[in-house]
Parts: structure tokens; C-alpha cells; sequence
């Protein structure tokens, strides 16, 4: 209903179908009066000192009246003040009402205010409202035409529809009602196998056997997990910055849900194992545990659904607390808009304006999430992550390092040895063993070339930064300042020919002197201009060594002109190796520098150019922070053509390629091996300490305002003495319990907590089956959200979600088999007159299906879906435009669409044009739009071809040669049932026309089979668009 | 009342004779009804308009019609462009002699005070005095209304961008101001979207398609974002035919599929989804037709296209937008968003060349489209916008850069009721802190619904049982501001 966006001020929602004035009776009528009062009267008359005692924000606040008694008297227009003071334009006092509006309000009272609650008695303003009572346990009516219903909401709807004179309509044709129950528990459309079966005997038995079934299926915890992942505000990113940083390891938190609703985990079990499962779970970390205590900590991935920027905060402080208490709010507002439908996150600045929450309460509820959430002992996000694993698995993952690391060892070894006895000749430029005294004639502060000293260092005085020769080992002494010792010598760094190299190695002998070891062992090629007053450009290549790491290169090194190059190498320099490195032309302009570890090359690689590298010297960086000792420096190069005839050079080079390659192969396949550690690492919460923290409100929830600490608790309003909060830490007290107790709290079956968690609940089940909630505000049962349309039957179904011991399965059986549910979908003209908007649901209300429906069904239709479960998400890419979507070639991409990325800034096009929602906090109830920009998804997108042809070849294959046949399978595939005579009339007429079409006309004519499977192509793709493929009657 | 003021025959209709098949299914089902299947109610329903068309407002008698926004990603710097400051001029080099230390978002940004190195001239009759390096813009002094006092919330680009488009600092589910109008006004042309978005072909801006999000209002009202790039082939995702589907055959398929939706259509002649589906396969071949059309520049003349500087390699990428801008409104389309490539306008360092660089690229193509739209007679109305998240501190940053500044800025709005040639607030001597008729950003939205004849505390749209405006003016006190209207 999505083109329908209602009436501006009075639009109650955006799908509201009713364009004309509802009747007097209707129920829609007080929802729109108290639309008008709120936005006309709460500025005096809201929650918070209200003018007169008369807070009309609410139903009960309006039937309660003020302080000189009711403001309105149902059917006495005479009688009501709320009517007198308007009507002689006393209210609101700015402006009288529009005309309407008082129309609106006049007709209502004068119906007899229909939709008024009786005057409430209660003393807390709010405490009486319905959805914080205790569950009633509502007798189930006895319909005096019929002694017994399918089902208690059989009795329920039609109480309330035989009140209106209507009835339900007759039921729908089996296969419609196959089809929606495979839709509305699967996401997907009965198989033809499924369909054939159930058409031939659509008994009773045979029906509930398929609802079996259907809730047998994985693909039931897939469709259902969905809507739980929906409204727990689930995405695979951080969001908060435009950046939305990636979560990777978010996706064992959706497996988590999916693999509860497969084990049919009791409701209140799920619920306590998100909000404290860490609590529960007698988990160590270092030591082994089980996939029961897995699945508790993964569960805890709930309390981090909401947006968290604080991995890429900026660098201030205040900024840093900021996004800490944002990411901490955000928490607690997707929590209990999850679990309890209200907006409770509106009472952090002040005491709520529509609901009985003050500000004192919403502080006190932020303290059970505070030990977890803490802004002044933060964890970030990446960071907070746990690893797991199973007994056994440490054990084999330390097996398999010690035999990695042992073959790695050997095959090192052999090659090293095998490498000594075929070095590739070479001409040695400088070999300097420091064990004379005129090794200090080969070296200078004075880089060769145009430079000038470098600074006032002279590395020949004592005082540091230096360098000195003790016990025929070259020390480089850290000291403040900076400056290098070069060689007096330059050399030609950028060898002109293929094949070419020259090479700088030295043994690490040490990496400390007395001190602490060394930040880094760096040196420089090419250096000529260490002041950086050179013409010339390039050269001073800094080689920054890293301890344990990779290394970083800088050009043009020191000055403002330094560029960073990257980084080559992995190992990192440590003391008893040998260092150095290569530079190799590889074709005319084109060098690759290497770092080499005993001669070996290793990691990351770097191409240069020759301009990177003019001549100049070889020089020890002299540094603060860097002390170390080296010996036997070597600089050397390829040997001449002429000392080394071509082909003996070939066939040497040759053979060192192939044996390096073969070593790089082995040891790659070894890496390969390597798991980064045991176990899994899970994305978690947990409290930081056991230590309670103090909290303390926040004047007008400005973080710099601290105002009293407040002791955690729970809601006021549904607050019960005989089911108190209190915390409920563990017995190895590595929590402060705070979330364990509020989810107890919560969940104790008797208290109004629970009440709610199952009004909530299963209100959104039945938005699921009937497109609209009991509560139309799926995501607000307060007193700012809409009535029940038949509160009776909704605390019947949250009651039996309770007896049934918060099991959910009999409760969606309980909806399928329901004559409500199967009742058919045809307009009856005394419907259409009473109840236009079918709020009674006196027929089967047509849907559109959902977006991930419309092309999981596509790709399960056209026989393509890869029904592989769990694991890392599908990724999405976006356009330069910002078009999100999953290539045809990704892997998985054919996966359904519960494993695609939900990147909350990156939602897929396709999905997005059917309105899935990009997540920002939860989502409950989906608009369903119909905009021509999914016409033109459906047919020009590279998706909607691939699968028409997709499923033509499986109609081909699969029906035989007869058209009629193929009509068949293709229509059952698609609309879930046989052509009807007109469809089969038009799709023949279509077919025939289309490949003569094809066989005929364009520049290249097709063959006969040719055109005729493009025409089926053609057809099964305008299936794949049509009305009965798209909508669920 | 009508948006359709700007002459379609551009762009083609449905066939000669044809009637919609909304207008068909209601036709077939009268007949039939006629037969006594169902009575009057059911008539009732097929005697409303298509309800795609109830939009809320306006709520008064509007001014404009339509919005060009002209977004200037990264905060252009007042001082250099807008709001010549003699006293900051003389005082360069100082430290900064408010009592207050100027509010950066980087800390090591607050230097000493940094004049402007460019020269300020009154411009046009009204002789407001704008800076040396926006020439162009000089030439329309007397058609914008430049407000000097504008006011934000943060330094920070992705909040004052949310503030900028959806009046929220931090919310990223809350529609920006063209999913608003979209919303509020509905469409003037069926065959195009509401609201298109004309983002750089070289990449996004900060906070990327948040900038056009609905929110949490329906799909149909978030930005349609063309691809300049490929303008020729496909400015709009899956607009184009695919290759290896004739025209012939894209007919037949359509007219099947039609006919075959019918059928249900007719098995529900009260459900509006149906048939507005049904039609919107029509409405998408028929924006098949007119986006290309649209999107195809070369009918534009020699002098049009010199005008926005599309011959000149430095002004026409922006040129191109901005010219396409003027042919989406003359379509009807409501909203357009023009943005740049991440934030051009952002000098951190070297502010004075930088912001010239920028001035170069941005300052003609602006200026011709209001000179366009006026020749066009569509400048009065259709609001163009020209605006950045916030402006720049007075203060150097690194010695020449200026960091960001929430307490005083400029932007201009031109056409659509607002009351050019005028120079609206004043900010200090440094033009750091707006001292006179000071502008926020909310009192930009509302006055610009205002102009577009909505009222902003009344535009509302029901979300979590609240009823949510653009302006949220019971926390923001936006207030409209009579002194930018005609």
C-alpha cells in the first residue's frame, strides 16, 4: 500500500489505507481524535505538569480527565468540556482547530467516544495502561452459531466480526493456502513435489502435516531468525561515522539466532542467553570449554547490535567520551526496544513525555548495561572479542604449530644450505669487517654526492648519537639528534640491465647496547642530501627496520618532501641473523627491492624506479632509541657480462628461479596450514569487572552534567513486589550480575515484565502472518503507541506463549491453522462497507511478499539456490553512485539473502527498491512500497534475466515437450498453482507470438529451438514480475 | 492543485488513445459491477483518486514549487567568498583577541588570526561586496539572498551533514530535507522521481546515500541518484533495456505481463497496490523513455552550454550537473541534489589557493543556472540552494589552512519567493560568531518549506507513535524567517 501516504497531520502510518473519513464507529476514528489531540494539546497538557491536571497525551490521561473532573462524557456533546472550550474557540488558546478537526472530535464524542477506556482509578498516571498489566487470561467467546472454533483466534476475530454483522470469508483454494503457509514459515514456495502431493489429497491431515513440515525445515529458523534479527537491530557494520566499519565476526551472532529457532529454544531462554549469556556461562578464557557455552557468549552479540563508532573515534577526549556514552545508549535503546516495545531512550535527557519513565528510571536501567558499557574503561570494538575452544582443539592447534614451525625450520635450513653451494658469483663493492682502524676511512657524516654534513653530528666525537668500533664489531650508539654514517664511497643503485642486482647485507650481531633493545635498526640507500638541499630529487631511501615486523621505506628521507613508500619483508630484524637487501631491474625503468633474511628473500615486496634511487651512499641511520651492533657488511653486485658469459648466467639464474620457486611454493603451503589461533575468536560482551561502577545521571543527558549516582533498576511501571530486580552476579563473581537479573526480571512467568516481553512478541508473530500487528505500532505498546484492535485474543496468544512454556512453535501453528489464516482473500461487499481497511479481519489481507522473499523465491524457483548455511556474510559492493550489489560471480552469491552483508549504509539495491531496511536501530514493520523503480528492477536488472532464463531451461527440462505442460510447471513454480484458462490462453498466445518474433526478426535470426527458449526465457521472467508471483492472496 | 507548470511535451506520452490502466481496470470494473456483483461501497473506492497522489500539503499557498540544492561538501570558507572582514585583514598574523579560544575540531588548529588575500567588490545594483575570486556569482548579486549569520550545531562533517539535510545531529533513520519535500508535495512528473540526487561521478561525499536517504518514510520518497558519468547509456540502475532484448519484444513481453496482471487486478478492484503496480510498469517504460531524454544535453545550445562553462575542462563536470538540474525541474521533478566529491571545499591547509581552486570549478556553472532558470522564467519559482555543512575559522590552521567553524557562516539562496540582492545577518569583525539576525540550520529548513507553501511543525509523518517533522522546532525553536522571503 505504499503509494498511499495518507493524510499529513493525521496520518497515523504510512500504510494507513483509509483515504476518506472512517465511519463513526470505527475504531480509526479515535485513533485519528487522538492524533489531533496530541498534536494540538501537549504542549499544555503532556505528561509533565500538565495544565489543569489534564494530560490528554494518552487514552487513559483523556478518560481520566483533570482536576474539574472528565473532559469528555461519551454521547453528551453538552456535557464535555474538551468539546465546550474548543468548540467556543477557548483551546487550544494560540490558535482554535480547524475545522475539521473539530468535526473529527465532535463526531466522536457524539458516537460515544468509541475506543474510550473507562475512567481509570489508578494513582501513577500510565500504571493502568494495558500493555503493563499482568496477562489476563480472557475466556475464549462461545460463538452462539458454532459450539467450536478451529482455533481460540477463531473465536476471538469473530466475536468481534459477528459484533459488526460480518463473518469470516469462505477459505481459500488449497494451493493458495499451501503457498502462504510455505511463504510465511519458510520464505520460499512449495516445491512442485510439495504441491502436487497436497493437491491430491487436501485433507485436513494433509495440511497439517505440511505445516509439520514447513516447521520441521531449517529454512523455517532462516525465515524466522530474519524478523528476529530485524527487530534486535542486527548488521555486519559498526555505522555512527559514514566509514560503517565492517563487523566481521557479527555473522555467528545471526548463526546464533538461526540455530536457537532450529532447536527450538524456549523464547525466555533466548532472551536471557542475549542479555547474559556471558553470565551464565561458566566460561574461562584460556581454557577449554563446549558449543553449549559458545553459543551462551556468542548470544551476548545482542547487547552490540546498536551503532557503535568508538573504533574510529577522533583523537579529543570529550569527543572520546561522546562516542562511548553514544555507543552505551545505543545499547540500551535497541534492547528495549527489542524486548519491551517502548521508547525508553526518550527519558535520557528528561522524564519521558508520553510514557510513565522518568529520567532517574533510564539512569538506573543504563546501570545494568554500564559494567559492560563502561565509557571510562572502555573496550573497543574490534577488541572486544573473546576466543573459544573446544577440548582437544588447543592441544591440536599446538601440535600443528610445533610441526609447522619444525618443517618451516627444515625446509629454511635446506634451502639456506643448498643456496651456499650455488651462489650466483658476484663483484663485492665494500666488505668491511671493523676489525682495523681504517674502516673509519671508509665512512663519513658527509653522504657522497651534493650533500652537506649532516648536521653538527660527528660521529667521530663520543658524544651520541655515534658510531664506534669495539671488539671488531661496528656499534651504532642511540643518542638525542639524528645524523648517518655513510659510506665515502657512492655506488649505482638502480642496475641498468634485466637481471641486474646489487645487494647490502650485514650480520645483526646484537640489537641493544647496555639499554633497552633497539625501536628500529634503519639505514639508507642512495643517501647524497641529508640536509635535503639537493636539486637533485629521489635517493635517501630510508630502510626503517622493525623489531617484529614488517619493514617501512620512506623516500626522500629526512625533510618535508619524504613520501612513505610502504613497506617490504615480514620477519622483523633480530639479533644472530643476517640483513640486507636486494635491488633487482626486472626490465628497463623497473627495480624490485627485497629484503633478504640469511640471504633469503623475504615478504612484501617493492617495485621502484630508477629515479627512486640517483647514486650516493650506503649509511647507518643514527637515531635517539636505537642502539645496536653489527659486523661484516657487505655491498656487492651482479658480476659483468663480460666476467660471466650469458649463457652460463642463464642457466644459473634459471636454476636458482626454480628452486626459489619451489621453496616459496612449500613453505606458502605450510603458511596455509597455520591457524591464527585455537579455537574461535567471538565477538562478545561481558562486564569489564565484578566491581559495581558508579553511574551517575546526567543532567539533561549531557555527559559533562553529572548529577547523583543512581543503584541499577528496572521500570516502576511494571514493577511488581512480588518479582523485584535485583542483580544476580555469578558464583565466580567475574560479573556484576546486573544483566542477569534484569533478564530473570524480565522474564519471570506472573510478572508484568513478562506480560510485556509477550505482548511485544507476539504481536510481531502476527504482524508476520496477517500484515499488520494487533498493535499496529509494532515497535511501541506505551501509551504513545496505537490500541489493540483485539486485546483480548492478544493476551490470550501471549498467555499461551507462556503456558506453553515460552515455546513459540505451538503459537505459529496455532496462526496456520486457524480459519482466519486460511480464509480467502475475494472482496465481499458488506466487508468492504463495514471494515474497508479489514482491521477485523473479516478476509485474508493480499500481500506483497518481502524483499528478500522476492528473490530468494527467484533464485529457488529458477532452481539456483545454494541453500548453504551459517558463516561469514556474502559480500555486497556499491557502485560509484552508490548502487549496492552482489555480483553474479561472488561466491554465494546465490545464497539467500539472510547471508548477504547487511552493511547498514551498504543495503543491496535490489533488496533496498523493496523496501529492506537499512538498519539504524531496529526495524518491526517494513513499509510496502510500490514505486516504479522496482518495475524497472524487475525487468532490466541482470538478476531478474539470469533467473528467467534460468528458469526456463528448468521448465524445459523438467516438463517435457507438451506447451501445456510447461504452462504448468512454470505457473505452479512461480504462483504456486495451475494456470487458470485465461492465463493459459494468454502465455500460449504469448509463446507462439514471441518465437516467431525471435525466429524472424533482428539483425541475426535464431534457430527454431533457439527462439523458442528464448521465448520461454521471456515468459518465465514476466512470471517472475507478474502479480501472482509477486503477492501472497 | 497543480505542479505542472512546465511544459511535457518534451517527453513522450502514452500512446494516442490510450487510457491508463488504472483508468482501465476502473472502467472494466464498473462494467462488471454493473451486473450487480458488488454496489455502491465498492464504487465509492473507484471514485477516489489514485492516492499516490494525497500528498500532505501544502498547507499554504506556496511561493516555489521546487528545489535546486547546490551542496558545497567540506564548509566553504566566508571570509574568502562572502563576508569581507577588514578588521581580521589588519589584525592577520595576531593571536585571536576574543575571550574565548575559536572552537576547532582539531586543537593544534587554532593559530593566529588569517586574513583573506582576496579583494571584496560590491556587486550588482544592491552592491552587496563579494569577494574577487566569484566573479560569476558577483553578476547574480541582486537575484540571491546571501545570509551571513548562519549558524550549526557541529564541527564535525558527518553530524553537521545530518543536521544540514535531516535537522539531526546524530539520527541516521530520519529523512533529509529532499525525501521531506518528496513526501510533502508529491511528484509533478510520474514518469521521473521526485527527488534525483546528482552526486560527482568521481565518488561520494561524506556520509555517502545517507545524504538522500527517506528514513524511516517510504522508499519511494529517497533520492534517485543518476550516474553522470554514463548519462548516455544508463543514468538510472536497470533503466536501460538490457542489450539482446528488441524493442518488439520488450513490447510483447510488457503487454503480456500486463494482461496477465490484470487478471488479479480485476479479482481486486479495490486494492489500489495492484493497480498502482499495473501502472507502474507502464510509468517505468515510460521513464525508459524520459530519463535518456532528460539526460541527453546536446539539444542545449552553443550559448547554454558556454553559459554553465561545459566548453572549458575546469568547469564542465560541475557545469554538466548543474545544467542537468535545470532540466529535471523543467520535468517536474521536485528536488534536486547536487553534491561534490568527498569535500573539495575542506582547507585544512593552504586555504587561499585551495578555496580558489574550488571557487573556479563551482562559481560560473552556479551562477548560470540561476541565470538560466531566470531566462527560463522558473526562477521565481524554484528555490536554488547553495550551501556547505558549516564555514571556516578566522584562525589559521598549519600557518595557512582554516579548520572548521559552527558559529558563523555564509551561504546564498536564490528564486523561489526569497528576497534576493540582500545580505541577511552579520557575523563579528572576524567573521567567526554570527552577531545579527542569527539563521540556523533548522530556520533554513523551515523557511524553506515555508516557501514551498508547507509549514514545517505541520509536514509531520507518524514514526514509534510520534509524530516527526523535518524541523522538530519543540527542541530546535525553528522558527521561520520572514526576513529571507520576498
Amino acid at each position: 500500500m505504499g503509494l498511499i501516504v495518507g493524510l499529513g497531520l493525521l496520518t497515523l502510518c504510512a500504510t494507513t489505507a483509509a483515504a476518506e473519513p472512517p465511519a463513526a464507529g470505527s475504531p480509526l476514528l479515535f485513533q485519528e481524535v487522538r492524533a489531533i489531540v496530541q498534536t494540538r494539546c501537549l504542549k499544555c497538557h503532556g505528561p509533565l505538569e500538565p495544565k489543569g491536571e489534564l494530560q490528554l497525551g494518552t487514552p487513559l490521561g483523556l478518560a481520566r480527565g483533570g482536576e474539574s473532573g472528565p473532559a469528555v462524557v461519551p454521547g453528551n456533546l453538552a456535557e464535555s468540556p474538551l468539546w465546550q472550550r474548543v468548540a467556543a474557540g477557548e483551546m487550544p488558546p494560540d490558535a482554535p482547530l480547524p475545522k475539521a478537526e473539530q468535526q473529527r472530535l465532535r463526531d466522536w464524542i457524539a458516537a460515544g467516544a468509541p475506543g474510550l477506556p473507562p475512567r481509570p482509578q489508578a494513582a501513577v498516571v500510565g500504571a493502568d495502561h494495558w500493555a503493563f498489566q499482568p496477562l489476563l487470561r480472557p475466556a475464549v467467546p462461545v460463538n452462539p452459531a458454532r459450539h467450536s472454533e478451529a482455533t481460540a483466534i477463531d473465536a476471538f476475530v469473530r466475536q468481534s466480526l459477528l459484533a459488526q454483522g460480518l463473518d469470516l470469508s469462505p477459505p481459500a483454494a488449497p494451493a493458495l493456502q499451501l503457498r502462504r503457509l510455505a511463504f510465511d514459515l519458510t520464505g520460499l514456495p512449495p516445491t512442485p513435489a510439495e504441491l502436487q502431493q497436497f493437491l491430491a489429497d487436501p485433507s485436513e491431515d494433509n495440511y497439517h502435516r505440511a505445516v509439520e513440515q514447513y516447521l520441521a525445515s531449517p529454512a523455517y529458523a532462516e525465515r524466522w531468525g530474519k524478523h528476529w534479527l530485524d527487530a534486535a537491530g542486527y548488521a555486519d557494520s559498526n555505522g555512527y561515522f559514514s566509514a560503517d566499519t565492517d563487523r566481521p565476526l557479527a555473522h555467528r551472532y545471526r548463526d546464533y539466532v538461526i540455530r536457537s529457532l532450529n532447536a527450538d529454544k524456549p523464547f525466555d531462554r533466548f532472551v536471557v542467553e542475549q542479555l547474559a549469556g556471558d553470565e551464565l556461562a561458566r566460561f574461562r578464557a584460556g581454557e577449554p570449554t563446549d558449543l553449549a557455552t559458545i553459543e551462551l557468549l556468542e548470544a551476548t552479540h545482542f547487547l552490540r547490535n546498536g551503532q557503535d563508532g568508538t573504533d574510529i573515534g577522533v583523537q579529543e577526549p570529550e569527543a572520546f567520551e561522546i562516542d562511548r556514552r553514544a555507543a552505551l545508549e545505543a545499547s540500551l535503546q535497541v534492547s528495549l526496544s527489542t524486548l519491551l516495545g517502548l521508547t525508553v531512550h526518550c527519558a535520557r535527557c528528561h522524564d519521558h513525555k508520553f510514557e510513565p519513565i522518568t529520567q532517574r528510571e533510564y539512569y538506573q536501567l543504563q546501570a545494568i548495561w554500564f559494567p559492560a558499557f563502561n565509557p571510562q574503561d572502555w573496550i573497543n570494538p574490534k577488541d572486544r572479542t573473546v576466543y573459544a575452544f573446544l577440548p582437544g582443539e588447543r592441544e591440536r592447534w599446538e601440535a600443528n604449530e610445533q610441526r609447522l614451525t619444525a618443517e618451516l625450520a627444515r625446509l629454511r635450513s635446506e634451502y639456506v644450505e643448498w643456496l651456499a653451494s650455488h651462489r650466483e658469483p658476484s663483484e663485492l663493492l665494500l666488505a668491511e669487517d671493523f676489525e682495523t682502524p681504517a674502516w673509519a676511512d671508509h665512512f663519513t657524516p658527509v653522504a657522497p654526492g651534493d650533500d652537506t654534513p649532516g648536521g653538527e653530528l660527528d660521529w667521530k666525537r663520543s658524544t651520541a648519537p655515534t658510531a664506534r668500533v669495539v671488539g671488531g664489531r661496528l656499534q651504532i650508539v642511540a643518542g638525542p639528534g639524528e645524523g648517518w654514517l655513510s659510506t665515502r664511497q657512492p655506488y649505482e643503485w638502480s642496475p641498468p640491465q634485466p637481471g641486474e642486482w646489487i645487494e647490502v647485507s650485514f650480520d645483526l650481531i646484537d640489537n641493544r647496547i647496555d639499554g633497552p633493545p633497539a625501536e628500529r635498526i634503519a639505514f639508507a640507500l642512495a643517501a647524497h642530501d641529508y640536509n635535503d638541499s639537493s636539486t637533485l630529487p629521489g635517493g635517501n631511501l630510508l630502510i626503517d627496520g622493525h623489531p617484529s615486523g614488517p619493514t617501512s621505506l620512506y623516500l626522500d628521507y629526512p625533510g618535508t618532501d619524504q613520501k612513505q613508500l610502504g613497506q617490504i619483508g615480514e620477519q622483523g630484524y633480530k639479533p644472530g641473523q643476517r640483513y640486507g637487501v636486494r635491488v633487482t631491474c626486472l626490465e628497463p625503468g623497473k627495480l624490485r627491492l627485497e629484503q633478504l633474511v640469511d640471504g633469503l628473500p623475504d615478504g612484501k615486496l617493492r617495485e621502484l624506479v630508477p629515479a627512486d634511487l640517483p647514486p650516493g651512499g650506503f649509511a647507518f641511520f643514527l637515531a635517539i632509541g636505537r642502539s645496536y651492533v653489527v659486523d661484516n657488511l657487505r655491498i656487492e653486485r651482479s658480476p659483468s657480462q663480460a666476467a660471466w658469459p650469458a649463457a652460463e648466467r642463464e642457466r644459473v639464474r634459471a636454476e636458482l628461479a626454480t628452486r626459489r620457486q619451489d621453496y616459496e611454493r612449500r613453505r606458502s603451503e605450510l603458511l596455509k596450514q597455520r591457524a591464527p589461533s585455537p579455537g574461535r575468536a567471538i565477538a562478545w560482551v561481558s562486564d569489564k569487572s565484578a566491581k559495581p561502577p558508579e553511574v551517575p545521571l546526567l543532567t539533561r543527558g549531557l555527559y559533562h552534567l553529572r548529577g547523583p549516582l543512581v543503584e541499577p533498576g528496572a521500570l516502576a511501571v511494571l514493577s511488581d513486589p512480588a518479582h523485584p530486580y535485583e542483580p544476580r552476579p555469578p558464583a565466580e563473581a567475574t560479573t556484576t550480575g546486573r544483566r542477569l537479573g534484569f533478564a530473570e526480571w524480565l522474564t519471570r512467568p506472573g510478572g508484568r515484565p513478562a506480560g510485556l516481553l509477550a505482548r511485544v512478541h507476539v504481536n510481531r508473530l502476527w504482524r508476520q502472518y496477517f500484515g499488520r500487528g494487533l498493535v499496529e505500532t509494532t515497535d511501541n505498546v506505551g501509551l504513545a503507541g496505537a490500541l489493540p484492535s483485539h486485546p483480548e485474543l492478544l493476551d490470550h496468544l501471549a498467555d499461551q506463549l507462556l503456558r506453553e512454556g515460552w515455546n513459540q512453535k505451538p503459537l505459529h501453528r496455532q496462526m496456520v491453522l486457524s480459519r482466519v489464516y486460511r480464509q480467502g482473500a475475494a472482496p465481499q461487499e458488506r466487508g468492504l462497507e463495514v471494515d474497508p481497511g479489514n482491521r477485523l479481519l473479516w478476509r485474508w489481507p493480499v500481500r506483497r511478499l518481502e524483499a528478500e522473499l522476492i528473490r530468494d523465491a527467484a533464485l529457488a524457483i529458477a532452481g539456483e539456490l545454494d541453500r548453504t548455511p551459517y558463516g561469514p556474510y556474502v559480500g555486497s559492493q556499491q557502485t560509484p553512485v552508490g548502487e549496492v550489489v552482489v555480483a553474479e560471480s561472488t561466491p554465494g552469491a546465490r545464497r539467500r539473502s539472510v547471508y548477504l552483508q547487511q552493511r547498514r549504509s551498504q543495503t543491496v539495491s535490489l533488496l533496498r527498491v523493496f523496501d529492506a531496511p537499512s538498519i539504524a536501530t531496529i526495524c518491526t514493520a517494513r513499509p510496502s512500497s510500490t514505486v516504479p523503480l522496482q518495475s524497472l528492477a524487475l525487468l532490466n536488472s541482470e538478476f531478474a534475466l539470469k533467473r528467467g532464463s534460468e528458469l526456463a531451461g528448468r521448465v524445459l527440462r523438467e516438463a517435457g515437450g507438451s506447451t501445456d505442460a510447461r504452462l504448468e510447471l512454470a505457473f505452479q513454480l512461480t504462483a504456486g498453482r495451475l494456470p487458470i484458462p485465461a492465463e493459459r490462453e494468454l502465455a500460449t498466445r504469448f509463446l507462439s507470438e514471441q518465437t516467431t518474433l525471435h525466429a524472424g526478426a533482428g539483425a541475426e535470426p535464431q534457430s527454431a529451438p533457439q527462439a523458442e527458449l528464448q521465448a520461454w526465457a521471456d515468459l518465465c521472467q514476466m512470471l517472475l514480475a507478474s502479480h501472482p508471483f509477486l503477492y501472497l492472496e | 492543485m497543480s505542479h505542472t507548470v512546465v511544459p511535457h511535451s518534451a517527453l513522450p506520452s502514452s500512446e494516442p488513445g490510450s487510457m491508463s490502466s488504472w483508468e482501465w481496470s476502473r472502467r472494466v470494473f464498473l462494467s462488471r459491477s454493473a451486473t450487480g456483483l458488488l454496489g455502491s461501497v465498492a464504487l465509492r473506492w473507484l471514485n477516489q483518486p489514485r492516492a499516490a497522489h494525497a500528498a500532505p500539503g501544502p498547507h499554504r499557498r506556496p511561493r516555489a514549487e521546487r528545489v535546486i540544492c547546490l551542496f558545497q561538501n567540506g564548509g566553504p570558507s566566508q571570509m574568502d567568498l562572502f563576508d569581507p572582514k577588514p578588521e581580521l585583514n589588519r589584525l592577520s598574523g595576531q593571536p585571536y583577541p576574543g575571550q574565548a579560544k575559536v572552537e576547532t575540531l582539531s586543537p593544534s588548529a587554532s593559530g593566529n588570526l588569517l586574513g583573506s588575500p582576496f579583494a571584496f567588490h560590491p556587486a550588482g545594483q544592491c552592491g552587496m561586496s563579494l569577494s574577487e575570486i566569484i566573479p560569476h556569482t558577483a553578476r547574480i548579486a541582486d537575484d540571491i539572498c546571501l545570509v551571513r549569520s548562519m549558524v550549526t550545531e557541529s564541527v564535525c562533517h558527518e553530524t553537521a551533514l545530518r543536521i544540514a539535510h535531516s535537522g539531526h545531529p546524530l539520527a541516521t533513520d530520519r529523512p533529509s530535507l529532499g525525501s521531506w519535500l518528496s513526501y510533502g508535495l508529491g511528484t509533478g512528473n510520474q514518469n521521473l522521481p521526485a527527488f534525483v540526487v546528482l552526486p560527482d561521478p568521481g565518488g561520494l561525499p561524506i556520509n555517502g546515500t545517507l545524504n538522500w536517504s527517506a528514513g524511516w518514510l517510504p522508499a519511494q520518497h529517497q533520492g534517485t541518484p543518476f550516474n553522470v558519468q554514463d548519462l548516455a547509456t544508463s543514468p538510472v540502475l536497470n533503466l536501460s533495456t538490457p542489450a539482446g532484448v528488441s524493442q518488439g519484444a520488450r513490447r510483447a513481453q510488457l503487454r503480456f505481463l500486463q494482461q496477465l496482471n490484470q487478471l488479479q487486478v480485476d479479482r481486486f478492484p479495490e486494492n489500489s497496490d495492484l493497480a498502482a503496480r499495473l501502472q507502474d510498469f507502464e510509468t517505468a517504460a515510460r521513464m525508459q523513455s524520459a530519463v535518456p531524454l532528460v539526460a541527453d544535453l546536446s539539444g542545449e545550445t552553443a550559448a547554454t552550454r558556454g553559459l554553465y562553462g561545459l566548453d572549458q575542462p575546469g568547469t564542465q563536470a560541475y557545469g554538466t550537473r548543474c545544467l542537468l538540474a535545470r532540466r529535471l525541474i523543467e520535468q517536474g521533478v521536485r528536488f534536486v541534489g547536487v553534491y561534490l566529491k568527498s569535500q573539495p571545499w575542506d582547507t585544512h591547509s593552504d586555504n587561499a589557493n585551495a578555496t580558489r581552486k574550488v571557487a573556479a570549478e563551482i562559481d560560473q556553472p552556479s551562477a548560470a543556472l540561476v541565470q538560466d532558470l531566470k531566462q527560463r522564467g522558473l526562477l521565481d519559482s524554484t528555490i536554488v540552494l547553495w550551501m556547505g555543512e558549516f564555514g571556516r575559522t578566522p584562525v589559521s590552521q598549519g600557518g595557512n589552512g582554516r579548520d572548521h567553524s559552527r558559529r558563523g557562516f555564509s551561504l546564498w539562496i536564490a528564486g523561489g519567493g526569497f528576497k534576493g540582492g540582500q545580505a541577511h545577518g552579520a557575523t563579528d569583525d572576524f567573521g567567526y560568531e554570527s552577531v545579527e539576525q542569527v539563521v540556523s540550520m533548522h530556520d533554513l529548513h523551515a523557511t524553506v518549506l515555508a516557501a514551498l507553501g508547507l509549514d514545517h511543525a505541520e509536514l509531520t509523518h507518524r514514526h514509534e507513535g510520534r509524530a516527526e517533522t523535518l524541523t522538530e522546532p519543540d527542541l530546535t525553536r525553528a522558527r521561520v524567517v520572514e526576513g529571507l522571503l520576498a
